[in-house]
């Protein structure tokens, strides 16, 4: 059933060949044409035959798709026999020629069509990836050509074939312009389309189209913390709720995920994590003075989160400073954790020192098992009187008018 | 003494050691210059490539209609350079039967039949020269991804001359139409199917124009002070205004100026050589002439590969002037049988051929010309051109013969005497030569036999110049000088006993 077009239209082909004109007569009375034929197969044997009386041998200009030659004939019996060339038999198209002797010529035209068997078809399909939701698509170009790489003609029938999901489906194109295509849409799903065609019986392979979710909506995201004080040490993990598109398809893996978290001064930390199986993660460091952080996630222009808020607890109530030889060495210590622990070594202590009112000289140290000793060195800090401010874990302790 | 000597000797040695440094310092500076140069990195992609216009057929796309994806300009300009490319490469191929530059515009399957074609011709030593002139493309398709378009190429107008061992066998025009599949491979749009659907002889019945009523009476114009460089830097219109006063009060009623082919910038036609020509024109409206200009001056190329730029200089120029109401006839070159030797009589006929159809197809309301050097070759292409014209530099006793010959060659057609005169010089290099009354004399006689015959004729030349530029005539000064003293005026400004007869 599905041949008999492709049948229809050669049937078509060779009727309208036995009233097209043979040649173009002019001066015919010297070289005149036998060959009645007009329409070839390619490939097969081609020549044209001229019955003559004359002794001449003049040369056929022959032109077909590609190129023009020269063909020399060969002569029998009052016959001047001209083979043409495989490179012209070979390709379809029109080919015309024109024998030129003394002035005057005989001219005409011939066509070639392609061979009757499909023998690969040129398959071209484009873009090779499409987003799910049924408005992008895909594009296949079919070319059947036969095996001398000649297009077939119009109105050939081919059939596109693509299985998705649990469907399959098939349907009748036909060639225009050399080419036939289909535009194959995606459906609401992601995952991967396979794409072939037939014609004529020949199937071609099997190419796929990856069909990618769309982009993510809007989604959720939740914190976990081993504990919710702010003791510079824990971590804090982040991570989104499953990112999907509108047709709930999983967003691809490695969308990027950026959260910004704000804390009460309004200073903005951001840490970012790509998505494996729609969920991204993310980490940070608890911060180590007490504060609340507002933290919502983006994927950059396409998608963001609800806000989410965390309170962090101040963790060291108070701490002890003592000075001792000549008040150049200062001890902050010991610093406890929320259960009198001693606080994990790093915990920021800074030492302001001022002169007259001025800030004179800022060091910072970090604690090491519970302790930071400062010792002022008397190259730096002339005896005189300093007031001395001692910070950490958000707490300040101020002591005026320290001789040294 | 000695202190002037050692002086002397210090003035030559500073400068001398300045000198060798300079050379030294020169020497070095060059050989790391040398060293620097060769490939440029820019050039190892195909990032910048110079375009060079080689091949400039002319194109008008369909409005833009097709199936799958819309088109854009940027990428049509770029599928129809690539396929003016593979057009152009494929013309090479055939000519010289090598296949340089086919593997760049034609897919792994399609070069195939190209170098096919190379083989076969190469073994029967059957060489084709063609050119195309004309293409009517219609984007049917270009595909979703951006990487497959299908273009039908309408009547494409090819012009093919077919050798066999380097003899011409055939010339022929087809129009033809294409169908082809182009691909985005390398960046390069390539040709992957060529399909021929159509293809006939192609001929144009000539359209004449009717040229007897022009009654052009002219003379060949050049300024004095620049003769053959009349668009150059030294173009003063009021100088050519003024001539043209004198040229109109001296009872003329047209002239002719020369278009040179290079000077007006090959197929890049110079815009300013262009608004001087039109300057020329519109003084000579003022003044009441009528000009005919001629085109394609010192070009002797025709080779048929360069078809298209001498077509496009053409276009520019017919086409930007044809509205002019000063132009009167168009002359499609001046003298082009003087290289039937050198470049061959079937390429300059077959040239003259088609660009007269060229100029016929922009400019359908004027006349049009060939500037023949003899009256033998007068008649060549007389079926095409609307006026005849010949140049006559020859005894003018033998001149009504030549006449009578013509017309019976011609029939009907309009006879213009393009190019005639006398030099006036005789000196050290023609001592025999022809005095000023011997001109006039010529002159005299020339506009009798004129008459006689009710031609239209067009002297040489206004002025005597002081310099004749060595491409005109050569360097020989026995030439150069002779041809110095054909003018009606001479270097002084005053006018010469030929003057008289400048007119009836």
């Amino acid at each position: 059933m599905r041949n008999k077009y492709t049948y229809l239209s050669f049937l078509a082909l060779i009727l309208s060949s036995l009233f097209t004109l043979v040649q173009d007569r002019e001066v015919t009375q010297s070289f005149t044409l036998e060959t009645t034929q007009t329409e070839f197969e390619a490939g097969s044997p081609m020549a044209l035959k001229f019955s003559t009386s004359r002794e001449t041998r003049p040369l056929l200009y022959c032109s077909s798709s590609y190129g023009s030659t020269l063909i020399v004939p060969t002569y029998k019996s009052k016959s001047l026999i001209y083979d043409v060339p495989f490179n012209i038999s070979s390709k379809i198209g029109l080919v015309n020629w024109k024998l030129t002797y003394e002035n005057s010529s005989v001219s005409g035209k011939f066509h070639i069509h392609p061979k009757k068997e499909v023998s690969s078809m040129e398959t071209y399909i484009g873009p090779p990836s499409i987003e799910a939701g049924g408005t992008d698509y895909t594009m296949l170009v079919v070319i059947p050509t036969d095996s001398l790489d000649n297009p077939f003609p119009e109105n050939t029938l081919v059939l596109a074939k693509h299985q998705f999901l649990n469907s399959e489906k098939s349907e009748e194109i036909f060639t225009e312009d050399l080419i036939s295509y289909k535009t194959i849409y995606s459906e609401k799903e992601s995952g991967r389309l396979l794409v072939s065609s037939e014609a004529l019986g020949i199937n071609s392979k099997e190419f796929s189209v990856a069909v990618f979710p769309a982009i993510p909506i809007d989604f959720k995201i939740s914190a976990t913390r081993p504990h919710d004080y702010a003791d510079g040490n824990q971590v804090t993990t982040f991570s989104t709720s499953i990112l999907v598109d509108q047709h709930n398809n999983i967003v691809s893996d490695a969308t990027y995920v950026t959260f910004f978290i704000t804390n009460e001064k309004g200073n903005i930390l951001k840490t970012s994590g790509a998505t494996i199986n729609g969920i991204a993660t993310s980490k940070m460091i608890h911060p180590d003075y007490e504060t609340e952080w507002s933290v919502k996630a983006y994927v950059d222009g396409i998608a963001e989160s609800e806000l989410i808020i965390l309170r962090y607890k101040q963790v060291i109530k108070d701490f002890e400073v003592v000075f001792s030889e000549n008040n150049r060495v200062i001890t902050v210590g010991p610093l406890q954790s929320f259960m009198k622990q001693i606080i994990p070594d790093g915990l920021q202590v800074k030492l302001l020192i001022y002169k007259n009112e001025t800030l004179f000289k800022t060091e910072t140290k970090t604690s090491f098992e519970g302790f930071v000793n400062f010792n002022l060195k008397p190259d730096i800090y002339k005896n005189d009187s300093y007031t001395i401010v001692v910070k950490t874990a958000g707490l300040e302790k101020i002591f005026n008018s320290k001789i040294l | 003494m000695i202190n002037l000597n050692k002086n002397i000797i210090r003035s030559i040695l500073i400068p001398s050691y300045v000198l060798i440094i300079v050379i030294v310092i020169s020497g070095i500076s060059s050989l790391f210059a040398y060293l620097n140069t060769g490939a440029d990195r820019s050039s190892m992609l195909h990032t910048k490539l110079e375009k060079i216009e080689q091949y400039i057929p002319e194109v008008i796309w369909s409005p833009l209609n097709n199936e799958g994806r819309p088109m854009d300009e940027e990428v049509l300009k770029k599928i129809e350079n690539d396929y003016l490319d593979a057009w152009y490469v494929k013309l090479v191929a055939y000519k010289t039967n090598t296949t340089f530059g086919i593997k760049d515009y034609y897919t792994d399957n399609a070069r195939k039949n190209i170098f096919d074609f190379v083989e076969l011709n190469t073994k029967e030593k059957v060489t084709v020269e063609s050119t195309t002139l004309n293409h009517h493309p219609t984007l049917e398709f270009f595909s979703e991804d951006g990487q497959l378009a299908v273009i039908t190429d309408k009547e494409v107008l090819e012009y093919k001359r077919v050798f066999k061992d380097e003899k011409l066998v055939l010339e022929t025009t087809e129009k033809s139409t294409y169908k082809i599949i182009v691909l985005l491979e390398d960046g390069f749009w390539r040709i992957r199917h060529f399909v021929k659907e159509r293809s006939e002889r192609f001929k144009i019945e000539p359209d004449l124009i009717a040229a007897e009523h022009l009654n052009i009476k002219g003379i060949n114009y050049y300024p004095q002070a620049t003769p053959w460089d009349m668009f150059g830097d030294a173009f003063l219109i009021n100088t050519i205004s003024n001539d043209f006063k004198i040229i109109k009060d001296s009872g003329l009623n047209s002239i002719r100026v020369f278009v040179q082919y290079d000077d007006f910038g090959k197929a890049d036609v110079d815009k300013e050589k262009l608004e001087k020509l039109r300057l020329t024109l519109d003084a000579a409206e003022e003044n009441g002439l009528k000009v005919v200009v001629t085109l394609f001056d010192f070009y002797g190329d025709y080779s048929v590969l360069n078809w298209t730029l001498n077509r496009r200089h053409a276009r520019t120029i017919v086409s930007g002037l044809k509205d002019h109401k000063a132009i009167v006839a168009w002359d499609i070159k001046n003298e082009p049988n003087l290289d039937f030797d050198s470049r061959g009589k079937v390429n300059v006929i077959s040239w003259l051929d088609t660009m007269i159809d060229l100029v016929k197809s922009i400019d359908p309301n004027h006349p049009v010309t060939i500037g023949w050097s003899n009256v033998q070759s007068a008649s060549i292409l007389k079926d095409k051109v609307d006026i005849v014209s010949f140049h006559y530099y020859e005894d003018i006793k033998t001149l009504d013969l030549a006449i009578e010959n013509l017309k019976k060659e011609v029939g009907e057609k309009p006879i213009v005497l393009q190019e005639f005169g006398m030099s006036s010089y005789a000196g050290i290099w023609k001592p025999f030569g022809s005095s000023e009354e011997d001109q006039a004399n010529y002159h005299k006689k020339a506009q009798e036999i004129i008459a006689a015959y009710n031609l239209q004729f067009m002297s040489w030349t206004l002025y005597d110049f002081e310099t004749v530029p060595k491409a005109v005539i050569g360097s020989l000064p026995w030439r150069k000088n002779v041809q110095k003293r054909f003018g009606f005026i001479d270097i002084n400004g005053t006018k010469k006993a030929a003057f008289k007869f400048i007119s009836q």
